[in-house]
């Protein structure tokens, strides 16, 4: 198969996110390499001091100490400042990254389709946000500049070494590779665990994500127990992990340390033998202990960063492919004034693979008042989506004043059309900003949309008015008030066309019948559509459609329908008894 | 009671990291015994490891650097170390194998009452605090405890072992020089001291607004849809931005803390080995000391002062593990009010269910029930009407014990509802909630959500199961019936269908007194018709309680109880029910 035009460009390493910050991680590494260099003179210059003492014991000279002493503070000192400096550096970079990291995700998430947030699911959203950025804030604060000086302090100090004594140099140069290679062996083994451990993680979260969403069935039915079964299974799970992962460390440190144990009985055996013979001062056999202290750690060091370099990795990767998302394209350039006309011309949606709507046609003259009935998971609420622009018809086509809705400009479309969604949807901030959610809304509007939706004993009883804060899912509310708060966030905005979900499901007849008077009144020439299970509240309504099962089963007034459709009048019965109460205590 | 976990924070007393301590090592208890072999373990490696140097030292002094050199005897040490280096190589696995051990079990335990605590909190709980600060809370902190404890432990207690080894030979071998050596370390403790609990509080104020961060992408992202309908994509991203730039702020201030123990233990450290040297050679001019052992005694210092710098890192993660603890702690502290009681203190009462003079509000300042009292009697239809924020749905939650009256008693079959074990409750009480939840899993899963008795049953007995409640059409609605997946909080699954299931998951548990909470509003009429054909088929003894705006759906009650401003009352009839419910005046 010839598919070169399908093959993407290879997906840009982690390195290339760090361009921008060049010149601050130059920097970074600079300061590094430097403090490290200081760092690495320290055992020479004691080794010196030593073997200059016994030169002067042997000598009977007087020993001045003094220039050991100002040589050493100096370095001792610079290493300080480079390390202080390059702390911060490094802090300030990592944050940088991290920050600007989320904001490209952010700026990216937002331009996104409702749909493609629920299918991705924001929860793995949340991770990309949290997790994936700092793993990749761990390995530009600690990685990076590890590594780099690791590196420099391994080749730096065999170099010193070899300066030293060659022979003895290459026995303790010989360590690196025996050290460097258990710790890949088991570095790989360690890496496939704690992706499987990460798995489980996961899936700890994901039981106790549930398990407080959930928390008020779960004491409804006392399954408390359940819940603690699932999570325990989990728990186990991520323990046996843990173990196995511990296992393998266990058995890794003592191996590295007795390695190194050899590499220094070597020095003592060698290099005894060297000092015997005379070729080697007693100075540069107690650098030689030294530098082999230095040379192992940073070997550590590179094993466990290089831990940290496939983890940023891997989330480096996860966060691209949200990064390379196509942005919902914003075609539209028209912006005028909506009258408020629909039309739906043979539109079709499928969901997953099951179609939701199928060749629906209808058309809603400007002002109108339209009904759409049916049963449970007929398309009701796929239909209301398709006509805000939340989803897009697989076919067909949505005129808006005889206008494609993808020929809108979205921010003119979507400051005409008002949604009341069906599942109450409340921000955890005040009752003002809940309402006047979109930046246009006016003092006016505001409070023409409040006493429309007969929200104004319940405001004016708050303590705090407006300003009063309503917890997160508006657990403070209840549903009815929640509802009527959805519909003045939707009035707010003085739309031409208001969309109504269910509205009617969660407040009663009285308060309904009002609100609908005040929409009519408040808001005139407005085009009203509206999902509903109530046939008595929409009786009086320009169209009502019957959707059943993703179809168009019959439409048209009331009377017509009673008279044509006969599902139509199965639902009107089912409703009848009770609704002849309301239309007689009316 | 307050469970704002939030607010309890800023009024908890600042505890002391040592105390904290104590209380996270009060979870490991029970193993001693591993823990004294651990002991010994680290005893004896970090032992053997300094005895090295020693020897090595003693080498130089008796056999390099003198006037008769002995090679001979080099090499009878060199074995004698290899020796001690082998048995190392068994106590150094047995170290870690040990404590990473302990580390582990008591993640574990950890995780487990954590999750145990949560289960045992009540409603009122998870409804004071954010769901998003929540997950975090107990995610986050967790993860922050976990990476120091399966990580950092060992290393911590193997540097600990080493660098306390390795100060006793640094005393024992020449107490003036050891003293020396270790007054560097000495300031670098006092700077510790002085400096963590700043550091600490730098990072608790960090967790805070990662919490806070989860927080908002969750509400946002969890609410797209309403985000995109409003245009407001810009308020995403302001919002998060804002989020982000306060994490960013308190980031830098807690890494700068954070960053500031590596420079110091270092510099003090060097410190360390120039005062070896300088005091050393002095010593040795003076005779008190020998050159052998001078080269040993930098290798004490390093062996002393390199597990310091390493516990400078160290330090900071326990920090950061120790303010996740705490915030964590907060929630194993809490207390659930929601207890069972023993002795009956009121008159027992023979209905099903009796509310006697209850007075209730989610929060002192506003009461939401008022001295409310009304009896339901076994087998009978009731339905709670009223205007919207009246409190119906508060009173169905008491029915429920989600909460206690906070004046007066709930009966429940004779006797106060605050005696019974949750078992037992729970086993009488049916409750579909106003908000369906459903669990990622099948329909299968969800129906049966804490129902053991089909839990054995296959598919076709449990449809046949299904289908003797009457519940068989409902399931039809699932395109792969009992097997159709379910994933939580998602918008593939309609509300309706929520509905459907919350209400099969209910009848097919049997309660004795079952409570539809708007449990059917956004149901078609014709499958609530078929819904209320299946509530008049229950049991004859079954109670139900039924809230709903629909009036078709209350139309067959028995009884109807107006609730508004605080009150319950009856109402002589369906038209009287009516009457008020058009002319009551409305608290909301």
């Amino acid at each position: 198969m010839a598919r070169p035009k399908d093959t993407k460009p290879k997906p840009p390493g982690i390195f290339s996110l760090l361009k921008p910050y060049s010149g601050l991680l130059s920097l970074l590494i600079l300061f590094a390499i430097f403090g490290n260099s200081v760092n690495l003179w320290l055992p020479k210059i004691i080794s010196q001091g030593i073997d200059d003492y016994i030169r002067t014991l042997i000598t009977h000279a007087h020993f001045d100490i003094n220039p050991v002493i100002i040589k050493f503070s100096a370095a001792v000192v610079v290493v300080f400042v480079f390390a202080y400096l390059q702390s911060i550096i490094q802090t300030y970079t990592s944050e940088r990254v991290a920050r600007d990291l989320r904001t490209r995700l952010s700026d990216k998430i937002s331009r996104q389709s409702a749909v493609f947030i629920d299918q991705v699911s924001p929860s793995k959203l949340l991770t990309n946000l949290t997790a994936d950025v700092d793993s990749i804030k761990l390995f530009v604060s600690q990685a990076l500049v590890s590594i780099i000086s690791s590196v420099f302090i391994i080749v730096a100090a065999s170099i010193l070494l070899l300066t030293i004594n060659w022979k003895l140099a290459l026995c303790v140069i010989a360590i690196i590779p025996i050290i460097g290679g258990t710790f890949a062996w088991v570095l790989k083994r360690v890496r496939e665990l704690f992706k499987k451990s990460r798995e489980v993680i996961d899936w700890l979260n994901k039981v106790i994500n549930e398990s407080i969403l959930g928390a008020a069935i779960i004491r409804v039915i006392n399954s408390q127990q359940l819940e603690f079964d699932k999570f325990l299974q989990a728990n186990t799970k991520a323990k046996e992990y843990g173990l196995s992962i511990l296992r393998l460390f266990a058995g890794l440190i003592p191996v590295i340390t007795f390695t190194a144990n050899m590499a220094g009985l070597s020095i003592l055996a060698l290099g005894g033998h060297f000092v015997i013979m005379g070729t080697m001062s007693l100075g540069d056999f107690a650098a030689f202990n030294s530098y082999l202290v230095q040379l192992i750690f940073p070997i550590f060091v590179i094993g466990f960063m290089s831990n940290i370099i496939a983890q940023a990795t891997a989330s480096f990767q996860r966060i691209n492919t949200v990064l390379e998302m196509a942005d919902t394209s914003e075609t539209g350039t028209f912006n005028e004034a909506m009258r408020g006309e629909i039309e739906l011309k043979n539109v079709s949606v499928t969901y997953g693979q099951k179609p939701a709507l199928k060749d629906v046609s209808f058309k809603i003259n400007a002002g109108s008042k339209i009904a759409i009935i049916g049963p449970t998971a007929a398309g009701k609420s796929q239909l209301l989506f398709l006509l805000t622009g939340l989803i897009k018809p697989n076919w067909g086509t949505i005129l808006f004043d005889g206008h494609n809705i993808e020929d809108y400009n979205s921010e003119s479309f979507h400051s005409q059309v008002g949604f009341v969604f069906q599942d109450s949807i409340i921000f955890n901030m005040s009752i003002r900003e809940n309402i006047a959610f979109s930046d246009t809304v006016t003092d006016e509007s505001l409070e023409k949309a409040i006493d429309t939706a007969e929200l104004r004993d319940f405001i004016d009883g708050l303590p705090q008015k407006l300003n009063a804060v309503v917890s997160e899912r508006g657990s403070s509310l209840s549903g009815g008030q929640k509802q009527r708060i959805m519909l003045a966030r939707a009035l707010a905005i003085n739309p031409k066309v208001l969309l109504l979900d269910d509205f009617t499901a969660r407040v009663d007849n009285q308060t309904e019948r009002k609100i609908l008077a005040n929409v009519q009144k408040n808001y005139p020439g407005l085009t009203l559509i509206s999902v509903t299970q109530k046939i008595a509240s929409v009786e009086h309504y320009d169209q009502i459609i019957l959707l059943m099962q993703g179809e168009i089963i019959a439409s048209g007034k009331h009377e017509e329908l009673m008279n044509t459709s006969p599902e139509y009048v199965q639902i009107f019965d089912s409703q009848q008894s009770t609704s002849n109460y309301e239309l007689q205590s009316k | 009671m307050n469970y704002n976990l939030n607010d309890l924070q800023a009024k908890a007393p600042k505890s002391s990291t040592w105390v904290s301590l104590g209380k996270l090592l009060k979870l490991i208890k029970h193993e001693q015994k591993n823990l004294v072999f651990a002991l010994i373990a680290i005893l004896v490696n970090s032992t053997l490891n300094l005895l090295g140097p020693l020897i090595i030292g003693d080498t130089i002094d008796k056999y390099i650097f003198v006037q008769h050199k002995d090679y001979h005897g080099v090499l009878v040490n060199c074995c004698i170390l290899l020796a001690m280096y082998l048995i190392t190589l068994l106590t150094s696995y047995w170290q870690t194998i040990l404590m990473g051990g302990v580390g582990q079990r008591m993640l574990f335990t950890l995780r487990n009452s954590i999750f145990n605590k949560l289960q045992l909190l009540p409603v009122g709980f998870f409804n004071q605090n954010k769901a998003g600060d929540l997950i975090s809370r107990v995610n986050n902190d967790t993860d922050k405890i976990n990476q120091f404890f399966s990580q950092s432990l060992m290393q911590f207690i193997g540097s600990i072992a080493t660098m306390t080894g390795a100060g006793i030979f640094l005393l024992a071998i020449n107490i003036k020089l050891g003293s020396a050596t270790l007054v560097p370390a000495a300031i670098i403790l006092l700077f510790t001291l002085v400096v963590s609990p700043w550091v600490k509080r730098k990072n608790a104020k960090n967790l805070t607004s990662v919490g806070g961060m989860s927080a908002e992408i969750q509400e946002s992202l969890n609410n797209f849809k309403m985000i995109i309908a409003f245009n407001r994509r810009d308020y995403f991203r302001k919002r998060f931005d804002s989020a982000n730039n306060q994490n960013y702020g308190t980031a830098i201030s807690a890494g700068l803390a954070n960053n500031i123990f590596v420079p110091v233990y270092g510099l003090l450290s060097s410190l360390a080995q120039l005062i070896v040297l300088a005091y050393g050679i002095y010593l040795i001019s003076v005779g008190e000391f020998k050159i052998g052992l001078l080269v040993s005694y930098l290798s004490y210092a390093n062996n002393f002062y390199n597990p310091l710098r390493q516990l400078a890192a160290l330090w900071t993660n326990f920090q950061v593990a120790m303010a996740g603890w705490d915030r964590i702690s907060l929630i194993l502290e809490l207390e659930t009010d929601i207890n069972t009681i023993k002795a009956e203190v009121t008159e027992p009462s023979d209905a099903l269910l009796e509310f006697r003079n209850v007075y209730f509000g989610y929060d002192e300042s506003k009461e939401i029930l008022h001295n409310v009292s009304f009896k339901l009697e076994r087998g009978k239809t009731y339905a709670l009407v009223g205007p919207t924020g009246g409190g119906k749905t508060t009173t169905a939650s008491l029915l429920a014990r989600l909460y206690d009256a906070s004046k007066g008693t709930v009966f429940l079959d004779g006797h106060d509802i605050r005696t019974y074990q949750p078992v037992d409750r729970t086993k009488k009480i049916g409750f579909i909630l106003q908000e369906p939840f459903l669990f990622t899993g099948t329909v299968r899963e969800n129906i049966l959500y804490g129902n053991e008795l089909y839990v054995n049953h296959s598919n076709e007995q449990l449809e046949q199961v299904i289908n003797d409640a009457n519940l068989g059409s409902l399931l039809a609605i699932f395109d792969k019936g009992l097997d159709t997946n379910v994933i939580s909080n998602s918008d593939g699954i309609s509300l309706g269908q929520k509905q459907l299931i919350a209400f099969m998951r209910a009848v097919l548990r049997n309660p004795e007194l079952l409570i539809l909470d708007e449990a059917t509003a956004n149901i078609d009429t014709i499958t609530e018709k078929l819904l209320s054909d299946i509530l008049n088929k229950l049991p004859e003894t079954t109670t139900r309680v039924i809230i709903a705006h629909r009036l078709n759906t209350i139309e067959n009650a028995d009884e109807i109880f107006f609730v508004n401003s605080g009150e319950v009352i009856r109402a002589g009839s369906f038209d009287h029910a009516m009457k008020m419910l058009l002319q009551g005046k409305r608290s909301s």
